[in-house]
């Protein structure tokens, strides 16, 4: 009888010490770990049922002892994770913007590099060839806007009509 | 007829040792739970994407946490598609590779415990050790990011 009872503490230290260590595994993984506290409550549990049946029949304490200091340290871990998921949420909070700002560079960069390119459009069909070419136009536009102005030259759009 | 004959004498010895001996539970019983993370990885196919297990963090937030992907990375790997599984998570190789030495690790200190009655004391010792040292390798990335997000 005596025997059988150290042997069911013995079996719930292992139970505790298996528990515990898969809790310690899972602890770690960032977003999981969150969740291993419910296990580590079961280790913990388990690893203290099983102590106070090896007090009562002084029986040996060596696996119960490692299950529960595994799932403490692992609870430790478990919670700690909390960190972890509000420094994610803290970088998901900047994202749109982020991603937003990242948008608007590419948008001025793409806008700026044709505004300088040449671009030469040729589509071939049945060996009639049509060839379109787009030269640098905005820029230079701007400049001879600007001299326009400088020298005195008005545009025609420029000029305000009196209604008849 | 011999190897039987051997297998069967193993199995018997391993049987009355197990009863006794709570070090060769805890080896079976991890052994038995990496081969169900392996089956687990071989049953539910990348390209289907059927996995009944998914990141509570996406499903809230909608953007991905570092342990996504790792399921898509395990089965990649068991597929032999270890750039692919790269690309569903960077530390997914690591992690396999810590559940391959582990179960290697079960096999290898079970039947050295069984073999030999004198050292089982620092066979445990290594095997705790070992264990310990290989975990922090596979898991530093996550443990770092632990770390990290502590300290600031």
């Amino acid at each position: 009888m005596e025997e059988n009872k150290s042997n069911s503490a013995q079996n719930l230290g292992i139970a505790a010490l298996i528990v515990g260590i898969i809790t310690f595994v899972l602890a770690v993984i960032p977003c999981v770990g969150i969740m291993a506290i419910i296990p580590g409550i079961v280790t913990i549990v388990l690893a203290s049922v099983g102590l106070s049946q090896a007090s009562r029949n002084n029986s040996s304490k060596g696996v119960i002892l490692a299950g529960l200091v595994i799932g403490i340290v692992a609870m430790l871990i478990s919670f700690s994770q909390i960190f972890v998921a509000g420094r994610f949420a803290r970088h998901a909070d900047k994202w749109p913007s982020d991603i937003k700002e990242a948008i608007e560079d590419i948008r001025s960069d793409v806008t700026r590099d044709l505004e300088n390119s040449n671009v030469n459009i040729r589509i071939g069909s049945h060996g009639d060839t049509l060839e379109i070419n787009a030269k640098t136009t905005v820029k230079d536009t701007r400049v001879k806007q600007l001299e326009d102005l400088e020298s005195g030259q008005k545009e025609q759009n420029d000029t305000l009509k009196k209604p008849q | 007829m011999i190897l039987l004959r051997n297998l069967s004498r193993f199995l018997k010895e391993y049987y009355s040792l197990l009863r006794n001996e709570p070090y060769l539970k805890v080896n079976l019983v991890f052994a038995g739970i990496i081969l169900l993370v392996m089956a687990y990885s071989g049953i539910f196919s990348p390209y289907k994407n059927n996995y009944p297990v998914v990141c509570i963090h996406e499903k809230i937030t909608g953007q991905p946490c570092p342990s996504c992907g790792l399921s898509h990375s395990f089965s990649l790997i068991l597929r032999g598609r270890i750039s692919e599984a790269y690309e569903w998570n960077q530390y997914g190789l690591r992690v396999f590779l810590f559940f391959i030495s582990q179960m290697a690790m079960r096999i290898t200190f079970s039947v050295y415990y069984m073999r030999n009655g004198q050292g089982r004391r620092d066979l445990i010792l290594y095997d705790i050790v070992g264990s310990g040292i290989i975990f922090l390798v596979a898991f530093l990335p996550f443990i770092r990011m632990l770390v990290l997000s502590i300290l600031n």
